[in-house]
């Protein structure tokens, strides 16, 4: 029976008084250039939905030449079923704060933020009395640790929108802007933060990064499979008897696993009609491919992907059609409206899935959605418009033929 | 230009929004000069975001996830029960000014539906009975 494997949970975590920063400390010892290799070789892949390696992305970070360089740990966690993030400020408090001050001490910054979404209250009030108690014990401000490294770190809250998560929203939205997407390139790295390079990171990134330095990338590395290394935090809800944050080892289990041995299987022992497996922005998997192994390659071969963990279960007692509706409304709200693809074609898929409802849908206005669909995904500017219709889309051609006779219309 | 990043729009505007339960006109005079942006730069920026009021709200604002994993634990029971007992649609605000009803997306509360919050406060796994509850105990 699967067991969940743990490298980031663990007891809570917040006291200054009970942790010394052994990452940390040994991130002094190490400098920039040999953290970076150690990243790296753990293979350490970006756990906030893009997956880019982090010991890449901060390589790149700490060789950008700037007066000003800044971090930033991304805990906006809005994607619908994900809460990994929320339990790693909860809890693991100072892994996460110890990751923030590695990758600023490797790339140099001398100001990090942390973003975090306005309605986590709670991890607002822990964070700030962490950061207030570490600038006490000397853990942030001048010369940290008897060091030559300065740092520390402002908290912000964002104010209600999803997009903001994207890291080019977020950086406008820091400056005081509209939270719309920036075109790439530049990226952050070089351009990022008023102009500066800028490292942003995920939470359970970060965590993972101090984690690696305590624990060694070669543990990091000998867990999961070839191309998926370590362990994520999975977020199972749902029709699910034991939702919560597990964290599993890459490769060491099926989707069916994960659902029956950690999550007690689906709610009154209905049939589960497929999983959303990696948040609202990723396609479903069909019960019939629920053996798929957990992993980035895995979840690929099963047509999603890892996305941020979020794992949905959604049984044959749903109505397909709210489950749809509930989809389109969540991308036409959070549509930061700057293009057009995006912002009027979210709308009209959420208009015609809600009219078929009652209406029915009909092989025609199936075809428009997909057509609106793989528009957007070629002209929207960020993930959000990009992503819309990979779940919407993938629902539909999986059960199209229940979703015509569905409706009401001949 | 390179601005200073001392002074960040959300966490003035947060603080204000914290102290008189809306971010006032007066109050975006201050932050445009402040931040010197116009105005209708600063009302733009706000007008933004979905936490944050221009206008006056009710005293307690509710906010109930109608997101997908709620939704399968049966928010839309809760919000029903909610907006019969208010009687209001999302959005709005109560003719007593007590109340404002937000219908929102992914709380981050997903394992612990239906989630209500009432202000700062959060409510989990909670039924229609028990959020009509704690909603008539607010004065
Ligand atoms: C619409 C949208 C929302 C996003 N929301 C988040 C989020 O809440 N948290 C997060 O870490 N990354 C989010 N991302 C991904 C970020 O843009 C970025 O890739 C990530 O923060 C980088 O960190 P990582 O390399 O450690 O994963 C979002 C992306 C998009 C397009
Ligand atoms: S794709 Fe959507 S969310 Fe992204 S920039 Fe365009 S309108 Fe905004
Ligand atoms: S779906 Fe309601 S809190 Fe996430």
């Amino acid at each position: 029976m699967l067991q969940e494997r743990k490298f980031l949970k663990g007891p809570e975590l917040r006291d200054i008084d009970d942790y010394d920063f052994p990452g940390f400390q040994k991130a002094l010892e190490m400098g920039p250039e040999a953290i970076v290799e150690e990243i790296s070789k753990s293979g350490l892949l970006g756990r906030g939905g893009a997956g880019f390696p982090t010991g890449k992305k901060w390589e790149l970070a700490y060789q950008e030449e700037g007066e000003n360089k800044y971090i930033i740990c991304n805990a906006d966690e809005g994607e619908p079923g994900t809460f990994k993030d929320r339990y790693l400020l909860d809890e693991r408090t100072l892994k996460v704060l110890e990751g923030i001050m590695i990758g600023a001490y490797t790339i140099d910054a001398d100001t990090g933020y942390i973003y975090i979404r306005g309605e986590y209250s709670r991890q607002i009030e822990i964070l700030e009395e962490t950061l207030q108690k570490a600038r006490k014990a000397g853990i942030l401000g001048e010369d940290i640790l008897g060091s030559n490294f300065s740092f520390d770190i402002k908290l912000v809250r964002g104010a209600g929108c999803y997009v903001c998560g994207d890291e080019t929203s977020l950086l406008n939205s820091l400056e005081g802007m509209r939270g719309s997407s920036r075109s790439k390139p530049p990226y952050p790295i070089s351009k990022g933060l008023y102009g500066c390079p800028t490292l942003v990171n995920n939470v359970e990134s970060l965590a993972c990064s101090a984690e690696i330095l305590n624990q060694g990338a070669e543990k990091f590395a000998s867990m999961g499979t070839e191309e998926s290394s370590g362990t994520k935090l999975v977020s199972l809800s749902g029709d699910i008897n034991f939702p919560g944050v597990y964290e599993v080892e890459f490769g060491s289990a099926s989707l069916q696993e994960i659902i029956e041995d950690l999550g007690g299987g689906s709610q009154q022992g209905q049939e589960i009609k497929f999983i959303i497996p990696g948040g609202l922005s990723t396609p479903i998997v069909p019960s019939d491919n629920l053996q798929a192994e957990y992993s980035y390659e895995g979840l690929q071969q099963a047509g999603s992907s890892v996305g941020s963990g979020g794992m949905m279960v959604i049984s044959t007692a749903q109505e397909l059609s709210d489950i749809l509706t509930r989809i389109a409304r969540f991308y036409m709200d959070e549509s930061c409206g700057t293009c057009l693809p995006c912002r009027e074609g979210n709308k009209q898929i959420y208009r015609i899935i809600s009219e078929a409802k009652y209406a029915g849908l009909t092989v025609d206005r199936l075809n428009l959605i997909q057509d609106i669909g793989d528009t957007m995904q070629e002209a929207a500017r960020c993930g959000l418009g990009r992503s819309a219709q990979l779940p919407i889309g993938t629902i539909l051609s999986e059960y199209k033929e229940e979703l015509i006779e569905g409706g009401n219309l001949p | 230009m390179q601005k200073e990043d001392t002074d960040i729009l959300l966490e003035m505007a947060h603080d204000i929004q914290d102290t008189y339960g809306y971010i006032p006109e007066k109050e975006i005079a201050e932050l445009a000069e402040k931040l010197s942006e116009s105005r209708a730069t600063i009302y733009g920026a706000l007008e933004f975001y979905s936490m944050f009021y221009t206008e006056p709200t009710g005293k307690y604002i509710i906010r109930i996830c109608d997101s997908i994993s709620c939704y399968m634990n049966n928010s839309n029971e809760v919000l029903e029960a909610v907006q019969d007992y208010l009687k209001l649609e999302a959005g709005e605000t109560s003719d007593d000014k007590l109340f404002t009803l937000e219908v929102v997306e992914c709380l981050g509360h997903c394992g612990e539906g239906p989630v209500m919050m009432v202000d700062d406060r959060l409510h989990t796994q909670i039924s229609p009975g028990r959020a009509v509850e704690i909603l008539s105990k607010l004065h």
